[in-house]
């Protein structure tokens, strides 16, 4: 009796998966197909929109927060089963502290990382860009170089210089340190008149940042990818080696 | 009237404080989502904030789905 109370139950199950079936195909008019269930050893990390630091920015702005970035950089370096990390940069910059911040984590990072910008890494991207094992830029992605501004009110106005130009004087520390850019020419780009509109600094195309040694190589995920498993494989074998 | 400034748009016109609890960062089978209230009370994905790849190919996971429930954090 009991059995065939148990494959009644198990018929009424079946039913009611096949009922959902149709049930999704009635409303969406698609059904799921199969998912992949085995974790991937690769991550990626998008850092779109602005930069979200201390100040929230309004629902309706498309922005990265970095108190969920950083939890999530944390994580990464935590789990045994991810061994690479693809950053993957549209940014129009923002917060430069939170940016830095950001960047400071991913330059700390013990496991492969690579970067790559698609469309745009303006202001504190750059930082982030650099910050990776490698990086990419795509040919039509720009990164826009510019001194460090402020929207606000200021008042103590030497001060104020004076702690603005600390900021920038990290930015480019960062920088220099993190690609192969001399501090010179990023310098020189930063404060070249005429390129932008009624502001100074530089937009600066794929192909040229690669020139100017800001980003390693032009490319698109293809390259990443397998640049990130050939720096996973490299990090392997090191790991051999010493032992 | 036209206003020339360089102070971003949020910074002149703020706004209202009841827009920013519409949106909120859930998570639900332990992946985070920013998610916003519908007007039928139910939770819409705004964002799948998972860096797992994988996380991005489930139709469940998609922007505009529906989730139930969430465990409300942030």
């Amino acid at each position: 009796m009991e059995k065939e109370q148990y494959i009644e139950f198990e018929s009424e199950q079946q039913e009611e998966k096949k009922e959902k079936v149709t049930e999704n195909i009635q409303q969406l008019g698609q059904t799921n197909v199969p998912q992949m269930t085995q974790d991937t050893n690769i991550h990626c990390l998008t850092i779109v929109g602005q930069i979200e630091g201390h100040i929230q920015l309004p629902p309706q702005n498309k922005a990265t927060k970095y108190e969920h970035v950083i939890p999530q950089i944390v994580a990464i370096e935590q789990n045994p089963s991810i061994e690479g990390l693809l950053v993957i940069l549209n940014t129009v910059g923002g917060d430069v502290e939170a940016g830095l911040a950001i960047a400071e984590m991913l330059a700390s990072l013990s496991k492969p990382t690579v970067s790559i910008v698609l469309g745009g890494g303006h202001s504190i991207g750059v930082p982030i860009a650099v910050s990776c094992n490698y990086s990419f830029i795509t040919e039509t992605a720009t990164m826009t170089i510019h001194p460090i501004r402020l929207t606000g009110l200021v008042i103590g106005v030497p001060q104020t210089f004076e702690y603005l130009d600390k900021m920038q004087e990290r930015v480019v520390r960062f920088v220099t340190k993190h690609s192969k850019i001399s501090e010179e020419k990023f310098k020189e780009l930063m404060f070249s008149k005429g390129n932008l509109t009624r502001d100074i600094g530089t937009n600066v195309v794929g192909p040229d940042a690669v020139r100017y040694g800001l980003i390693d190589e032009v490319g698109g995920v293809a390259q990443a990818m397998k640049k990130l498993r050939e720096l996973i494989e490299w990090k392997k074998d090191e790991g051999k080696m010493l032992q | 009237m036209i206003l020339y400034t360089i102070m971003p748009e949020h910074l002149i016109f703020p706004a209202a404080s009841d827009e920013y609890a519409k949106q909120k960062i859930v998570y639900y089978d332990g992946i985070p989502f920013l998610a916003r209230e519908t007007e039928t009370k139910e939770w819409e994905i705004v964002r799948n904030l998972s860096t797992n790849p994988a996380d991005f190919l489930n139709q469940k996971y998609a922007p505009g789905a529906r989730i139930s429930m969430p465990q409300a954090t942030s």
